[in-house]
Parts: structure tokens; sequence; C-alpha cells
């Protein structure tokens, strides 16, 4: 694939996401801390989730395209660990759970709405390092991946599993407010 | 601008604070504002600073990608509840086929080069309350249509400044 056609599909992505964030930011309280059981998370804590996730990756990120010497380079080829991770992140017709590492798991944080705002600006800042990644070549940066130290991924495949995470959990707070509907219609 | 308008086939109705286009996308669309309001910004630093305003019956344009097809920094986001039309590149090439709309288009983009040195004066005026004349007498409809806050960034001071000279 071509890099730059990558990088506008992943800064168009960006946008839809922002523009969801900036809806959920018009919710109360009360729908943002709804839970559907005693284990499964509310809104806030879907997006406290990715912003703890946001906080491994954008820095690691920024600091792999700062310190490169590489060139930009025409096309994008996905590695074969990098495709799988980002493929698998992609939520499925059918729900396909996945575990969630201790550090990672919010559930029962005490949150507020200034997890929407931190969340936005991380998207905000996401915008920047896609931008950023045009002068670096995307198959030759490689990045940390925050649950082993033994892989590293190219950083479009990084870009590519990192968003796609996002969106996985952004299906599962539309997945929390229809369940929420459902219950409300009932008699 | 209604010829411009009637070429459109798709309308976009974007809600309070949705993006329209953020930072390194290609957009080479031509947005007519049915209603609402949007703001064409850059960040610095996280600070936006206001290029453009826009509200009903104008059209707003991330112009340097529209004419070089490159990626364009700018950020464009609804103030409020905002309708547009887009119109493509595609269907303004067309449109310029016949001389009278090129006599047309021509026009609007004269339009468009004397405001933007409008623009350039405002921003290069060092008196805060000379910036805001400028604006004022030019465009005296823009503070019945945009928030203060915005004005504010556009004009490049604070909103307390803004609205202190309002008064005066």
């Amino acid at each position: 694939m071509q890099a730059e056609k990558l990088i506008q599909l992943l800064l168009e992505e960006t946008r839809q996401i922002i523009n969801q964030a900036e809806k959920i930011k018009t919710c109360d309280m009360q729908i943002l801390t709804w839970r559907e059981n005693a284990i499964s998370w509310n809104i806030l804590e879907c997006l406290e989730h990715l912003n703890l996730y946001g906080a491994f990756y954008l820095p690691e990120i920024e600091n792999r395209i700062q310190n490169s010497t590489t060139t930009t380079d025409a096309e994008f080829k996905s590695g074969i660990l990098g495709n799988y991770f980002a493929k698998t992140m992609l939520p499925k017709k059918k729900l396909n759970k996945m575990k969630t590492f201790k550090n990672k798991n919010p559930l029962n944080a005490q949150l507020d709405k200034s997890v929407i705002d931190k969340f936005i600006h991380q998207q905000i800042k996401l915008l920047e390092l896609l931008n950023q990644s045009r002068s670096v070549s995307l198959n030759k940066v490689k990045t940390n991946i925050s649950i082993s130290n033994l892989i590293k991924l190219r950083l479009g495949d990084t870009f590519r599993f990192f968003i796609n995470h996002i969106i996985r959990h952004l299906n599962q707070i539309n997945r929390i407010q229809a369940a929420m509907q459902n219950l409300r219609q009932q008699p | 601008m209604k010829e411009i308008a009637a070429l459109s086939e798709k309308t976009i109705i974007l809600e309070r604070n949705e993006f329209l286009k953020v930072k390194g996308s290609i957009d080479t669309n031509v947005y007519y504002i049915e209603s609402g309001s949007l703001r064409a910004f850059v960040l610095d630093n996280f600070e936006e600073q206001i290029i453009r305003l826009g509200y009903k019956e104008n059209l707003i344009v991330p112009l340097d990608s529209f004419l070089t097809g490159n990626p364009s920094d700018l950020y464009i986001q609804a103030i409020k509840k905002t309708v547009i039309k887009v119109i493509t590149k595609a269907q303004i090439d067309v449109f310029l086929k016949t001389e009278a709309n090129r006599n047309l288009w021509i026009k609007i983009l004269e339009t468009l080069v004397v405001q933007q040195m409008e623009r350039e004066i405002d921003i290069l005026t060092n008196s805060p309350g000379e910036r805001y004349e400028r604006v004022l007498k030019r465009s005296p409809q823009l503070f019945q249509e945009i928030p203060n806050k915005h004005i504010a960034s556009y004009l490049r001071m604070s909103a307390e400044t803004l609205s202190r000279l309002k008064k005066s």
C-alpha cells in the first residue's frame, strides 16, 4: 500500500474517533457510568483503558520518530506479525472477547468527565504523530509493544494496531449504549 | 455562490464540535454552509489559532489542499449543529468548462484574494482595538453568528479584551 494512502486512511479513522468522542462528551454522568453487570466496564472505563494504552504508545511512537534517521518510503508493507496483531484487534461480527492485562484494567477506578478530554487530547497527539511519520520510513522504524519486550512492530503496523484497538473499544461503547437503551425500553 | 452550491449532490450534517477535517488530510472539496457555523484553525502547541470563520451562505474550503492536492494543516470544526453541501473538485472542473462559469469562478477567487489581503493586514495591525474595528466594519454579521470566544481567537486577543472593546 502507498504510505501516503495509509496515512490518509488512518487520519480519517482518527477524525471519526474524535467525532465519536465529542458525542460521548455530551452524555450525562448517569449514562457514562452505567454498567451492564458488576465486572463489565462503563463508558468512562472503556475510555480510560484506551488512555492507559495511549500513555504507553504515543510517547513510544514519538521517540522512535524523533530518533529515526530513516527517510520516507513510497510503499508500506505490513509485517506478518504486525498485520496479524492489527487485524485481530478489529471487532468482528461475532464478539471476540479478549483478556485485559491487569495494569490496563480501569474497573472501578474513580473517573470523571476529564477522562474524555484526556482521550481527545491523545487523539490530537496521534494526528500530530501521523503527520510527523511522513518524514520517516513506516517500514524501517520499529516500535516496542506493551505486551512483550521480544517483539517489535513496524511503525505503520503500530499505528494500525493502535487505532484498531481504539475502534474496538468505541464499538464496545456503542454496545453499552444499546444495552442501556434496551433496558430502558422494558416496561 | 448559489451556482456553486447547486452543483452539490451530497449534504453532511455535523453536530456541535464535530470535525469536518483534521490536520494532515487531503481534502479537495468545497463546502457550502446551509446553516450553522464552522471554524478553520491550526494548532500551535495545542493552542488554537483561528484562520477563518464561516456561517450560513458562506463557502469554506481547505484552499491549499483544493489547489495543490497536497495535505493541509487545517482543522475544520463545527461550532454548532451545521448543515453543509459538499461540492467535489471534479464537479467544479465540469462546471468550469463553460466560459460564463469560468468568469464567475474568477470573480469568486478575486474576492477571496482581496479578503485574504484584508485578513493579512488585520493580523499585522498592532492595536487590538484597530483589529476589532476593521473586522466589525467589514463583517458586522460575524458578531451575530459566531460566539465571542472564537471571534477573539480570530482577532488574536483574549475574550476579555474583546468584550471590553465591544462595550467601549
